[in-house]
């Protein structure tokens, strides 16, 4: 055999090697969430068998409980808090990630800090301010309360993503349509809202994302009035025992927006997570 | 007004709604946050003027420091694994790895997924005796048997490394491998051209040109390891004792478990600021590595 098929033998050999070592990884990635899929259709006869078994027959018995016992309405009120929360936020965001990146403002530097520490901020923190201040104008297990919670991390999120897309735009179409004579009200609507279109989309999608999975404000200031998906969770684990099928069942509803945002949006994931130091 | 006197108001009409609703939902209820722990609470109610009284108890409270312990303990185990294991996979996926199109969107599912679906997910893997795990793995090898590794003192916490280990690394990995893909290419010929070894051109071209990222990757860990809540609060609630319970757990039974409203907003107020001083340093971290991408 020629030099260079032997190299070239080993090269692939390489690329298998590799390729079966980040397929473990993902395996490893999604076999808890296979597991809990099985676990959803279970029987509970056999939940607890060792070893833990593969192949039964599999029951609704989970999802009628999961139906008879008003989780509808815990997705219902996550579709409603994350998506107006998504909605204000990208209403409200959009013209002030512009304005950041286009205008030689006094202090801008201060402006996009507090942006980001707000997105840093940690909830806890935050959230016993809320609760108290809640209590006091009547705002605790409300949706509004929520959805103006949930601006804490989004609207800042978005902000600074936005501002990041915004930097990347030539300026010189804006500088046109400005010499052509169109005021700069016109100009934002026109020009740049439809270039800054899937920036605007990819960031309102992981705005919706973060609301979606929020955890700790719902829990503690959504109440029983407004329980969202994530808090559903914590309700099935009782002191009578822990209801581990319709746990599984309500795990597995709350990670379908997920999945699909992780196989449809993927370039974009990673610039999201870090907040823009990666271009997608 | 004159079209001048337009333009210069032009961006501030455009910021204002967007700053004065971060300075209603940040500013004033941090303002409000330290105006209470500067004050004695009995319960939510607001009593006279204590100075620093609260702050004194909750630095001399041994609860407190075992909290920022079990937290600092947490984050310096599980950063520098997510880093090493993900900057590991980064090279791994940069090596020409087939069917990256399906690999790639499964890594991400851990990382996008509501922390308290992975809390979940573990509590089944991770449940006593029928566990997956706990059958498969942790009984096998005689590390526990009968028991949820959760209930155990000595080993609960690193039961939460592993899972933001799974949970992060990906992360890290695909964050590390992004910045790999857009490496330019002329240096990397150069190098090659020079005779260089793997190992050289990784330490003299892809360390250098990838430590911008690396600065911001690691300092983004560092700061979600320090906040996690949502996990630890289903898995072990903090427990067991206090074996588990980092800072975040902390304040949080200091005002649903104890109604301690002072302990609470003092220790509010000084993670407060040193999120502020994580957020400081991060702003240059990325201002650094967005000038040199």
């Amino acid at each position: 055999m020629t030099p260079s098929g032997v190299a070239e033998r080993a090269a692939r050999r390489r690329a298998w090697l590799f390729t079966g070592l980040a397929a473990l990884w993902a395996l490893a990635a999604v076999l808890p969430v296979i597991w809990m899929a099985l676990m959803m259709f279970k029987p509970e006869a056999i939940m607890f068998e060792r070893p833990p078994v593969w192949v039964f027959t599999p029951t609704l018995a989970h999802v009628d409980y999961v139906l008879a016992h008003g989780f509808v309405w815990n997705l219902v009120t996550s579709l409603l808090v994350a998506g107006a929360s998504t909605v204000l936020v990208v209403v409200v965001g959009t013209p002030a990630a512009y304005a950041l990146a286009r205008f030689p403002l006094a202090r801008r530097d201060d402006l996009l800090l507090f942006v980001l520490a707000t997105r840093m901020a940690p909830p806890v923190a935050l959230a016993i301010p809320f609760y108290l201040i809640y209590a006091k104008v009547g705002l605790l297990d409300s949706y509004l309360g929520l959805v103006i919670a949930y601006l804490t991390f989004n609207l800042s999120f978005y902000i600074w993503m936005l501002w990041s897309f915004c930097r990347e735009l030539p300026v010189e179409l804006e500088e046109a349509a400005r010499a052509d004579g169109y005021p700069r009200g016109q100009v934002l609507l026109r020009v740049v809202l439809p270039l800054l279109r899937p920036g605007i989309i990819a960031t309102a999608v992981l705005c919706f994302i973060f609301a979606w999975n929020e955890f700790l404000y719902a829990f503690m200031l959504g109440g029983k009035a407004v329980e969202t998906l994530p808090v559903a969770v914590p309700k099935l684990i009782t002191s009578q025992g822990v209801k581990w099928g319709e746990l599984s069942l309500v795990g597995i509803v709350a990670l379908v927006p997920v999945l699909a945002v992780v196989f449809f949006l993927q370039r974009h994931i990673v610039r999201g997570l870090t907040m823009g130091a990666v271009k997608g | 007004m004159s079209a001048r006197g337009r333009d210069r108001w032009f961006p501030w009409v455009l910021l204002a709604p967007a700053m004065t609703i971060l300075v209603v939902v940040a500013l004033v209820p941090f303002v409000y946050t330290v105006y209470l722990s500067l004050h004695e609470m009995q319960y939510a109610r607001v009593g006279a003027w204590a100075g620093v009284a609260n702050y004194r108890a909750l630095l001399g409270s041994g609860r407190f420091w075992h909290s920022v312990a079990i937290s600092a303990l947490f984050v310096a185990i599980t950063v520098p694994l997510q880093f090493g294991l993900g900057l590991a996979g980064a090279l791994i996926l940069n090596q020409g790895v087939r069917l990256r199109s399906v690999i790639v969107p499964l890594l991400f599912v851990p990382t996008m997924m509501a922390p308290i679906v992975v809390g979940l997910l573990w509590k089944i893997m991770l449940a006593g005796s029928w566990g997956l795990v706990s059958y498969n793995v942790l009984e096998r090898f005689g590390i526990l048997t009968d028991t949820s590794v959760l209930a155990s003192p000595a080993l609960a916490l690193y039961a939460l490394v592993f899972i933001d280990v799974w949970q992060w690394t990906p992360f890290v990995l695909l964050a590390l491998f992004a910045g790999l893909q857009s490496l330019p290419v002329a240096p990397y010929r150069a190098a090659q051209v020079d005779g260089a070894t793997a190992l050289q051109t990784f330490r003299r071209l892809t360390l250098p040109l990838l430590a911008p990222l690396m600065a911001v990757i690691v300092l983004l860990r560092i700061i979600d390891a320090f906040k996690v809540f949502d996990t630890i609060f289903l898995l072990t609630g903090g427990g067991p004792g206090t074996a588990t319970e980092s800072v975040s757990l902390f304040t949080y039974k200091m005002v649903f478990d104890f109604w301690n409203l002072g302990a609470a907003t003092a220790t509010a107020v000084v993670v407060w600021i040193m999120f502020f001083a994580f957020s400081n340093v991060f702003y240059q971290l990325l201002k650094r590595a967005l000038r040199t991408s």
